[in-house]
């Protein structure tokens, strides 16, 4: 029985031994604040006088504190009536920047007075000489060069605001300026072409689709005739046939569901268009989208030549009558943009060479199952001759790749260069993610080239459309 | 070993001693009358007076294997194969190649919550083991007995409910390698359980116990919580699990009167650390604030019991069950700064779960008569489902439904003339949101010459839709994908056959008991998602797809003085009718699988060693080949595996300290390939489905004071 206990405790004793809590474990990193300029290098055009200059920190600041900015400058002097001034004053040779606990922002402002003379540079460089917080450092764009001409941005980095899990804008992204433009993707439905060819492409953004109907007179066509049709002008009916309805996918203009317009209204039919769908509205689980939503309904319309100018006319399905408009081409641009909720013109796009990548929602083709929408898309502006390839970071890492590496023979003009490879697709159980062994090297209309490489798809909380990218000058 | 001489062998038996058996006596029951089942009885019976074909994995089984839970037993037993879902730290069972949702765990003769259902779906690690007299295992539709879900059978977990002792005192420990990973505190598993029984008074019985599992984790050279890069190394293979389980019951009998109640309380927590780090790099400052989106899942299951049998009106066997049972997960999901340690966008909410009562009553012994046993019964549930919009595609709604159902059934066991006993059975069961169902069955046991024992057994029992067939709402711009309230249960349909004769020696130095069975199961208006418009395609849940499934097996369990050995072999085809597709293969795909086990007790220096060697044969599936416009179906094999444990166990002090050391998985299986046959070949080590996390070692110490 004695015995008995001791070996019962003995076990108690086992037990609370091997049932102790293991450790979390692991040390903690301590968060050294790093603080930089948002961007290495910033260009004025003849326009600009005044820009911002950001910094950025590696983490939210937990404590408040000064950083000390000091510049060099190149064929420019500072002073109300000499080249510059900032706010705050930079007049005793530096510009002290207030950091904010718990604030993510601090910047000041560069004032331009002064151009340079056609033929000459002018610039001031930015340096960050000191930060009060302890143990903050300065690192990646520890300087930042302002330029007074327009000249390509060297590096950067850009988070397109594409708007969230909805991705509801098409945010166009000029590198050589470090811009982004955004505009609605359901702003508009038809993109009526301003170069030689008259040309009219759909919003795949939204996911339309559109018909050739054997009739010439708009008026006379009903709902009933088109009944049968309607249900194949769809994106994402997994019948490869549908890739009739939707605009090549390349960006080539031959390939655009509406034929090319002629100049002999007999040969322009009516066409069936499916206004595709909303731009969606739920908040979906975190690293998923929703980006369609009920679908816009149906239209008619023909389109005829006037001129140079396109003439589109357009009705409901049963209506007996039509609206007509008149669409000029416009210089300077790809596409002159029509809405139907508006009956007017829309600005979309800007000028057809102040950009390189369209980031938006896309309607492309899976080979074999027809037209698929497809989320996080990218679209290089082919129409004016960008090119871009892939890398792949087994053959050359992105800081290893220099202008000597670029190889010209692999670029590629379709607009689809970079499309969705830059991202995982995701499936069942996984969410899609960012494919870090690729980057791309791009070239611009104006033949600079950059190396890029894709830094985020979403957010720090995983919520999708926060794409972000970093590139270098060639 | 080819086939036709492994089939030859396991005939040999029946060949051989055919002749033999007429001089022996009839002695099938001489030292089995211990070995009582309940299953599907009208009156508890030895297992070769049972109408049905009950298999039990015993105690002492359960003992060598150092099985913490029902997943630690299954993977020996023929026709089932366990499957592991590494991702989800779940286990489920497949029985004839039907999953989880056609197979009902049953705890004392009532089926056991969880969170995707009452009885079905069951999580077999989440059944602990440890107050458990013993398993019983029926195949087939059990329809009648256990109304819907019991489609390719049952297993009914018997507990401890007495002692001879007036008090028994048992804690344990057990340490288990996890593959080859083992750490004190922080890698590998460990086990510690109490149990206290004691023996109140002269009718009064009460013992409770408590056990606390601790896995891991299984890393496979995955780096855990803390890993800051995006290079699929973060996480673990299989997620770390820690359970508590705590059980009370309270018994009452006398002689014509038994009452108990049984508590049990279990609580499970999940840490699942995603493998996708987004490392936010700042391109600007170059550093990077990686973060990671985890999830930690809470299961709590609280199960009341209270049982009731004896006699009314001095003549009317009663055994009446009430039962309170509900099972919750929670999932508390967060994003997670690595290099700070820190959680934020916390987000807390309840995952699934069921709750609800359940009563179970069954009445025999209306005539005065031996000539037949007839009995009604009873079975009543109202289980309340909750699954969140996180469970699966709902458009981003919470599921919530009560599901009521009011099932009777008869049966009757009746002799006729001193052979054949038959017993039909029918149930109805109506409930609150499907169209009143029926299931039958009619089974028959035939005692032949010779000492032949032959078994039919005809039953039925449909399974119900699940929330994904019934509430799935997925579309858009790309998919449309739906489910559909209307879809009826799905019926499922069986029949086995039984032949069964033991051999003894004239001193019954050995014995030698063989069987033959043969199976035929089908389930119809299978679920299945279909086409229901072409352009733009759309798919929804309707009954149209057909499975069936036939088999044979042979086992033979074989004693020899201290020497046991089975061995079992089992064939079977299966076919899939699949209207919902645009073709479909419907030629039956063959698999086999073996069991055998040795067990070799030396009562001299109190030692058991034992093996137990199970191959599961490749199995094969047909698959759609897209080749341009040409489609044609091609086979994919999934091969076959061998999977072994082996133990030894010692008693020392007088049978109070047992000690058990063994290995699981000895043939260190981890992931089985999928390849075409036929084809191009499409297998990779990291694809394939995932069985196991390799060879494991344990060591169990187990102290017994019985006072």
């Amino acid at each position: 029985m004695k015995n008995s206990i001791a070996y019962l405790l003995l076990f108690a004793l086992l037990t609370i031994g091997v049932s102790c809590s293991k450790d979390d474990g692991g040390t903690v990193t301590p968060e050294i604040l790093v603080v930089a300029f948002e961007n290495p290098s910033l260009s004025f055009d003849a326009l600009d006088d005044q820009k911002q200059i950001n910094l950025v920190f590696s983490s939210t600041p937990i404590e408040s504190g000064i950083v000390t900015i000091a510049y060099t400058t190149d064929n420019t002097t500072y002073g109300d009536a000499e080249d510059f001034t900032t706010t705050p004053s930079g007049a005793s040779g530096e510009v002290v920047v207030a950091i904010t606990a718990a604030s993510n922002t601090a910047s000041f402002t560069f004032n331009k007075l002064k151009n340079a003379l056609e033929g000459t540079t002018k610039s001031v460089t930015f340096s960050i000489s000191s930060i009060s917080i302890p143990d903050a450092v300065s690192n990646g764009n520890t300087q930042l060069q302002v330029s007074f001409t327009e000249t390509a941005a060297i590096a950067g980095s850009i988070a397109p605001e594409v708007g969230g899990p909805n991705e509801g804008n098409q945010v166009y992204v000029d590198l050589s300026s470090l811009s982004q433009t955004a505009a609605d993707r359901a702003s508009w439905e038809l993109g009526f072409y301003s170069g030689d060819e008259f040309r009219v492409t759909l919003n795949g953004s939204i996911f339309m689709a559109a018909a050739k109907i054997d009739a010439t007179d708009i008026d006379a066509v009903t709902a009933m005739d088109v009944e049968t049709l309607q249900p194949q002008v769809a994106v994402g009916t997994f019948d490869p046939d549908n890739m009739a309805f939707v605009d090549g996918v390349d960006g080539g203009l031959i390939n655009t569901a509406i034929a090319e317009i002629s100049a002999t209204d007999a040969e322009n039919n009516v066409y069936l268009v499916n206004l595709g769908s909303e731009v969606g509205t739920d908040t979906p689980s975190e690293g998923s989208v929703d980006i369609s939503d009920d679908p816009r309904g149906w239209k008619k319309i023909r389109i005829l030549r006037s001129g140079s100018d396109y003439v589109l006319q357009y009705a409901d399905l049963d209506d007996t009558s039509h609206t007509e408009v008149t669409i000029p081409k416009v210089a300077g641009y790809h596409f002159n943009y029509f809405s139907f909720a508006t009956n007017n013109i829309v600005p979309v796009q800007p000028e057809s060479d102040k950009w390189d990548m369209n980031f938006t929602v896309f309607t492309n083709e899976i080979s074999g199952f027809g037209s698929y929408g497809y989320s996080d898309f990218i679209v290089t502006n082919s129409l004016s001759n960008v090119a871009a390839y892939q890398v792949e970071t087994a053959s050359t890492a992105y800081a290893d790749f220099v202008a000597a590496n670029v190889d010209e023979a692999s670029f590629t003009t379709s607009q689809r260069a970079i499309g969705s490879g830059w991202r995982n697709g995701g499936g069942p159980g996984t969410l899609p993610s960012i494919k870090d062994e690729v980057f791309y090297i791009l070239k611009d209309a104006d033949s600079n080239i950059y190396k890029i490489r894709f830094t985020a798809l979403v957010d720090e909380s995983g919520v999708r459309g926060n794409p972000e990218f970093e590139f270098v000058l060639l | 070993m080819r086939p036709q001489i492994l089939l030859f062998t396991l005939l040999l038996p029946f060949l051989m001693l055919a002749q033999e058996g007429e001089n022996k006596k009839d002695s099938i029951l001489l030292n089995k009358l211990d070995e009582v089942v309940v299953t599907g009885q009208i009156n508890k019976k030895s297992v070769d007076k049972s109408v049905f074909e009950v298999k039990v994995i015993k105690k002492e089984t359960i003992e060598r294997l150092a099985g913490n839970t029902l997943a630690d037993v299954l993977n020996q037993s023929l026709n089932i194969s366990i499957q592991p879902n590494p991702s989800t730290g779940k286990s489920s069972v497949q029985l004839f190649g039907l999953d989880g949702q056609y197979f009902k765990i049953l705890v004392d003769n009532i089926p056991l919550i969880n969170d995707e259902g009452l009885g079905n779906n069951t999580d077999l690690t989440q059944i602990n083991l440890d107050d458990i007299e013993q398993i019983e295992i029926v195949e087939g539709s059990m329809g009648v007995q256990y109304g819907s879900n019991a489609v390719s059978g049952i297993i009914n977990i018997i507990t401890k409910k007495g002692s001879d002792h007036k008090w028994e005192i048992t804690p344990y420990i057990q340490e288990e390698t996890i593959g080859g990973e083992y750490g004190f505190f922080d890698k590998g598993r460990h086990i510690q359980s109490l149990k206290i029984g004691h023996q109140l008074a002269k009718n009064w019985y009460v013992n409770t116990g408590v056990t606390h599992n601790d896995f891991t984790g299984y890393s496979n050279g995955q780096l855990g919580q803390q890993h800051s890069l995006n290079d699929g190394k973060r996480g673990f293979e299989w997620l770390p699990k820690q359970q508590y389980s705590g059980k009370v019951l309270l018994r009452y009998a006398t002689q014509n009167f038994q009452a108990f109640y049984r508590l049990e309380y279990f609580d499970e927590t999940i840490e699942r650390y995603d493998s996708i780090v987004r490392e936010n790099y700042n391109s600007a400052t170059q550093t990077t604030n990686p973060t990671a989106t985890d999830e930690i899942f809470t299961s709590t299951r609280l199960y009341h019991h209270a049982n009731f049998a004896g006699q009314a009106f001095g003549q009317i066997n009663y055994d009446i069950s009430a039962s309170y049972q509900q099972q919750k997960r929670n999932i508390e999901q967060y994003n997670y700064r690595i290099n700070l340690r820190e959680k934020f966008d916390v987000n807390k909410q309840e995952y699934e779960s069921r709750k609800g009562i359940y009563s179970r009553g069954t009445f025999t012994n209306f005539f005065t008569t031996d000539k037949f046993d007839f009995q009604l019964g009873y079975e009543l549930s109202n289980i309340k489902g909750y699954s969140s919009a996180l469970a699966g595609s709902f458009d981003g709604d919470n599921i919530e439904r009560r599901l009521e159902a009011y099932d009777v059934f008869a049966t009757a066991e009746i002799p006729i003339g001193k052979k054949l006993h038959i017993r039909p059975g029918t149930r109805l069961m109506l409930s609150s949101h499907f169209n009143a169902q029926a299931a039958h069955s009619l089974s028959a046991r035939y005692v032949l010459k010779n000492g032949y024992l032959l078994r039919a057994v005809v039953g039925t029992s449909p399974r119900n839709p699940n929330y994904d067939e019934l509430f799935t709402y997925f579309v858009d711009i790309n998919h449309d994908l739906r489910g559909n309230s209307d879809v009826k249960p799905e019926r499922g349909f069986s029949t086995f056959l039984h032949l069964k004769k033991s051999f003894f020696s004239s001193d019954l130095s050995w014995e030698l008991s063989s069987k033959i069975s043969a199976w035929y199961l089908k389930v119809d208006d299978r679920i299945e998602l279909t086409i229901v418009n072409p352009s733009p395609l759309a798919f929804q849940y309707n009954n149209i797809d057909l499975f069936k499934t036939w088999g044979t097996s042979f086992t033979h369990n074989f004693s020899y003085n201290n020497l046991q050995l089975n061995l079992g072999l089992s064939l079977s085809g299966q076919s899939k009718v699949l209207k919902s597709q645009e073709t479909y293969n419907d030629d039956f795909l063959y698999a086999f699988d073996v069991n055998s086990s040795v067990a070799y007790s030396m009562p001299k220096i109190n030692t058991i060693i034992s093996l137990s060697y199970k191959f599961n044969g490749p199995n094969y599936q047909f698959q759609l080949n897209t080749d341009g416009d040409e489609s044609s179906f091609i086979r994919t094999k999934q091969e076959g595996y061998g999977w072994a444990d082996a133990s030894l166990k010692k008693t020392f002090m007088n049978k109070k300290l047992h000690f058990t050391l063994g290995v699981r998985n000895l043939f260190n299986v981890t992931r089985i390939k999928n390849q075409t046959i036929g084809g191009e070949i499409h297998s990779s080590p990291n694809n394939g489905l995932l069985i196991g996390y390799g060879r494991s070692s344990f060591i169990k110490l187990l102290y017994n004071l019985n006072i």
